[in-house]
């Protein structure tokens, strides 16, 4: 078996079972919880549901703090979105999201892909810098590196394989695939976990403030 | 303060009170009790706490953090002094610990990799949740999960009850307050004195246990043991309103020392013959003394079921408010430039922004919002009980000053609060920091601006 | 197969122009990135160059290989080079057969012992039974062959990998000639079939040089394997700027754009096809519209489907991803509840410590 074979087929298998089963899992078991009731009566009778647009409203920072957190903000911006867009815009990831779900899509021409895939990387370096210069601010533990060098690996790896700087193709995208099979697995166990929790950790927030007529 | 030049100072300045009042809280160390149980046993307790008090929003908020660091940026402690320690961030990490360790859901996995909890973790933990923390909720409003890291502190607190680890000064009075229900000695018989004094010298009634009021009003122990002017301000304010209202005498203290220690069976304890006289006598409404954690200790309780309750309770701001609105409170225009610091109980943890605003307009007040108003207030540095903790002047002191450049900001000669704590903390900040601003209540603030007042109020003593 | 003459007598019978030779050897030297000083030199080696005794053997195959080779629409100067050895043994190809061509083998063995090449094509089945020659087991043939031989050459995916016989479940026990072969120089020259330049290209090599050439990783000439389809593609444009044929039949299709999406193996192909093609470079697989099969690399028989592009996930997700979903649901949940029972009865005790 190739290390091509090996990444296409039981490693990334694994990993997605994993990814799955270990993010319903963390999911479920902090959701199924009991939830606490406030009892006291809500400042206004139906304000309580403004809270939900916290979701959304947290999505970008207050005037107030716009100054303090604005490289941060612009530099997660940044990579989020371009994440986003390379995770699903070009050709390989959409034929491999095919073959998990039969759905396909046009895809980016592949410059653009590397133009926002180098966008990606360089604001991720430009975070993890911020990280390292101010370790009072971060109080960062091995998870944070960890979580971050996880989340870079297949940023390299990728660029590589499409530059063809390194091995030969076949083993430089057997790398890729390989580096994404492990993020696979750390994902449910780590910090990217925050995809998921940021909707119920602001709606929580949103609709406790609400409850008081707080907006915030 | 003119009408007061004019009569004998039967009570005292407020810098006065705060000088007594330091002396007093100096005293409080020696009274505090010492733990009483074996260490594991109070390991165990803090670690059982945290499991009962720990729901799915709890769990969703510790899951939450993805080590940012945007907190740092929100909160006075850390802004003042750049230690890393006081990061909010940091003061959730023992409680992440215990709910990996023991309800999360890899907890099996976390056992293995992680430190037990010991006696010198939650020793550590002191100084993040009583001496760093005044639960002011200003990081929630920067983090971009919105996590509650105010509410993680609150049941770490009620960890520390568990575990005997209180800071002295908060455990005296929490004991007393547990033991003999009072606080600084704040009596039935002590307000009954406190209520002669102001009807003898004043001339101003104090309508005491009446059967039946439309409006039943709280005081506190910061009035009753030393600042006699912010009850006789109340009063003033209440009979000038003319409502029908009393103080009930088995149920009249605001201050709420197991909302301050996290000890949640002493808050409720303590709610809970407040909320009987007000049945007994038929209150409409519940008026919360300047006292800035009873608003949450009464209004905000959670274990108090709101649509059971008979009456309305409001904050001492909130009622002036409404009633300015109303057109019910006439009062006399106020010189000079007025900002409103809002109390984080209140404010941003309450949401009584608009009322306290109100009365103010009702005086016609030249008044400036703070560069960081209403939801994003500073914290004066001193709330949650942090005011009487010695250990904690540092912290108070240098976060102090974010607040005092706040203030000369906005070029006001008086900033108007509406909480004996923050009140505290500020006359200490005005008298270190020789400052040049005039601290003021607004409750005695209105009581001085009061117009048109009845018969029944200062007239007498005048003659 | 008569006398002894040089490779130059035998073109010139044949009505080979000067010109063309030296065209042949020119674009030897350049697919094998010979300097183009060296090509006089190559010309005047091949000229000269004596007839080198060769023993083709033949396993689990198809005689495509053969055939590719010998069976261009018109005759080329590489079925000529290949005439030209002296093919001592091939079961195709020679008019001897039972004992007499065994022993043209033998004898060919022991004439020119330590010297003679091997070229094998087809699979050796280690279930002997499964595939014999006079009695001979295709195993044993080799082993035996392999002996004095100077070098092999594995011509074609099968010889050089196990190829098709060797495809899950490989009934036979297939395995390539290198998995049997351990003290000999071999050159894998795969693919199905593989290019006939690459064959004789190797043989060139041999006999202009008298060694055998620089090879990659999987034992590939680094002149005809050194490159993938991919990066050498007419099509390549098309997938640079994201334009993909989605079916054979459609707009992209008649376009001509990338088959990328079609199943085109060509990124993970290492093969000459899109340099020199084939039938004297008339096309190749992917100009005639149906994307590259990866067939110069191991297993591409088992390396999902021919019309799976190469990023898919080999493996069948659906139910095992629902039963991974199944697992952490219930375990999530079970945690959860397990926390809630344990929470209420801490709530409990620590009421009633008050």
């Amino acid at each position: 078996m190739s290390l091509l074979e090996f990444a296409r087929g039981p490693a990334i298998h694994w990993s997605l079972i994993i990814l799955v089963a270990g993010v319903i899992w963390r999911l479920l078991g902090v959701l199924v919880l009991t939830r606490g009731a406030d009892l006291s009566r809500p400042r206004d009778a139906f304000g309580n549901f403004k809270g939900y647009r916290t979701v959304f409203s947290r999505s970008w920072p207050s005037g107030e703090f716009t100054t303090a957190t604005r490289y941060q903000t612009i530099m997660a911006y940044f990579f989020h979105i371009a994440t986003l867009i390379v995770v699903v815009g070009i050709t390989p990831h959409i034929e491999f999201i095919q073959s998990l779900t039969g759905a396909s899509w046009p895809a980016l021409p592949n410059a653009l892909g590397v133009a926002i895939g180098t966008i990606a990387l360089v604001s991720l370096i430009a975070l993890i810098m911020r990280r390292l210069s101010k370790p009072k601010v971060y109080c960062s533990n091995i998870g944070d590196y960890i979580t971050w060098l996880l989340v870079a690996t297949p940023l390299v790896t990728g660029l590589m394989a499409f530059a063809h700087i390194g091995p030969r193709y076949e083993t430089m995208l057997a790398i890729h695939i390989l580096s994404v099979a492990v993020l696979f697995v750390w994902f449910p166990f780590s910090k990217l976990m925050h995809s998921f929790w940021f909707i119920f950790s602001r709606a929580q927030s949103g609709l406790s403030y609400a409850h008081k007529g707080v907006r915030i | 303060m003119s009408t007061q030049a004019t009569m004998t100072p039967v009570f005292p300045t407020f810098e006065q009170v705060f000088q007594g009042f330091a002396g007093q809280i100096g005293m409080l160390r020696q009274m505090a009790p010492k733990p009483t149980l074996t260490d594991d046993v109070r390991v165990e307790r803090a670690i059982d706490t945290l499991i009962a008090e720990t729901n799915a929003d709890e769990a969703v908020w510790l899951e939450s953090c993805i080590h940012c660091g945007q907190c740092t940026t929100a909160c006075h402690y850390f802004q003042a002094t750049g230690e890393s320690k006081y990061a909010p961030m940091r003061k959730m990490e023992l409680y992440r610990r215990v709910y990996q360790r023991e309800i999360g859901p890899f907890r099996w996995w976390y056992k293995l990799i992680t430190r037990p909890i010991k006696l010198q973790d939650l020793e550590e933990l002191q100084e993040l949740v009583y001496d760093s923390c005044s639960e002011c909720g200003r990081c929630t409003m920067v983090c971009p999960m919105g996590i509650d890291t105010a509410s993680l502190v609150h049941h770490q607190r009620s960890a520390l009850v568990a575990a005997e680890l209180v800071p002295p000064e908060l455990a005296a009075l929490h004991a007393e307050q547990k033991h003999m229900g009072t606080i600084f000695g704040a009596s039935a018989a002590a307000l009954m004195k406190m209520v002669d004094t102001i009807r003898d010298h004043y001339g101003v009634e104090i309508p005491v246990d009446k059967p039946a009021a439309e409006v039943m009003v709280l005081s506190s122990a910061v009035d009753l043991v030393a600042n006699g002017n912010g009850l006789l301000a109340t009063a003033k304010v209440m009979n000038h309103l003319g409502v029908d209202w009393t103080i009930c005498s088995d149920g009249f203290e605001s201050a709420n020392f197991g909302l301050l220690s996290g000890d949640m069976s002493l808050w409720k304890r303590q709610v809970d013959p407040i909320v009987a006289a007000a049945k007994r006598i038929g209150a409409k409404t519940l008026v919360i003394a300047e006292c800035g954690h009873a608003y949450p200790a009464l209004r905000w309780n959670p274990m108090v079921k709101g649509e059971d309750l008979p009456f309305d309770m409001v904050y001492m701001s909130e009622y002036m408010g409404r009633m300015a609105k109303e057109g019910r409170l006439k009062l006399s225009p106020i010189e000079g430039k007025i900002t409103y610091h809002d109390p984080c109980k209140t404010g941003r943890r309450g949401g009584a922004f608009d009322e306290p605003r109100a009365v103010l307009k009702a005086m016609d007040a030249d008044y400036v919002e703070l560069p960081s108003g209403r939801e994003y207030n500073w914290c004066c540095g001193g709330g949650a009980g942090i005011f009487l903790l010695e250990r904690a002047t540092r912290l108070r002191d240098e976060s102090f000053k974010i607040k005092l450049n706040q203030v000369n900001a906005t070029g006001a000669s008086t900033v108007v609060v509406s909480c004996a704590s923050c009140r505290l903390n500020f006359e200490a900040g005005r008298v270190k920091n020789h400052w040049d601003k005039e601290v003021a209540s607004l409750v005695e603030l209105v009581a001085d601006h009061l117009i048109d007042q009845p018969i029944a109020a200062g007239e007498g003593v005048r003659a | 197969m008569v006398e002894q003459s040089t490779l130059g007598d035998l073109l010139r019978s044949q009505g080979v122009s000067r010109r063309a030779f030296i065209k042949f050897c020119s674009a030897t030297a350049s697919l094998m990135a010979l300097p183009e000083g060296l090509v006089p030199a190559i010309a005047e080696a091949l000229e000269q160059a004596k007839r080198p005794s060769v023993i083709w053997l033949s396993f689990q195959e198809c005689t495509g290989c053969t055939e590719a080779l010998t069976r261009s629409h018109a005759p080329s100067l590489e079925s000529l080079i290949f005439d030209f050895i002296s093919l001592d043994y091939h079961h195709t190809l020679q008019a001897a057969s039972g004992r007499a061509a065994e022993a043209a083998r033998e004898r060919a063995m022991e004439e020119n012992q330590g010297s003679y090449l091997v070229l094998v094509d087809g699979s050796i089945p280690r279930v002997k039974a499964y595939s014999t020659i006079a009695g001979i087991s295709n195993l044993d043939m080799l082993i035996e062959t392999a002996r004095g031989a100077a070098g092999l050459i594995a011509v074609g995916t099968c010889a050089a990998y196990g190829g098709l016989p060797a495809a899950a479940p490989n009934p036979t026990d297939a395995v390539a000639v290198s998995d049997l072969v351990h003290d000999k120089p071999i050159v894998n020259v795969p693919g199905c079939p593989p290019l006939p330049i690459a064959i004789t290209g190797v043989i060139a090599h041999y006999l202009t040089l008298g060694v055998l050439p620089e090879l990659d990783a999987l034992g590939r000439p680094l002149a005809f394997f050194g490159e993938t389809i991919h990066d050498r593609c007419y099509r390549r444009p098309f997938y640079d700027r994201g334009l993909f044929a989605e079916t054979f039949d459609d707009e992209g299709a008649r376009k001509g754009w990338c088959l990328y999406k079609l199943g085109c193996k060509g990124p993970v192909a290492y093969n000459a096809c899109a340099n020199v093609k084939w039938n004297q470079g008339v096309s190749f697989p992917v100009q005639s519209g149906h994307g590259c099969i990866g067939c110069s690399e191991p297993s591409f028989w088992d390396n999902g489907g021919i019309y799976e592009s190469i990023a898919r996930g080999q493996f069948g997700t659906g139910p095992k991803i629902a039963t991974a979903a199944l697992v952490g649901a219930a375990a999530g949940a079970g945690a959860a509840l397990l926390a809630r029972n344990k929470k209420e009865k801490k709530a409990a005790a620590h009421s009633a410590t008050e």
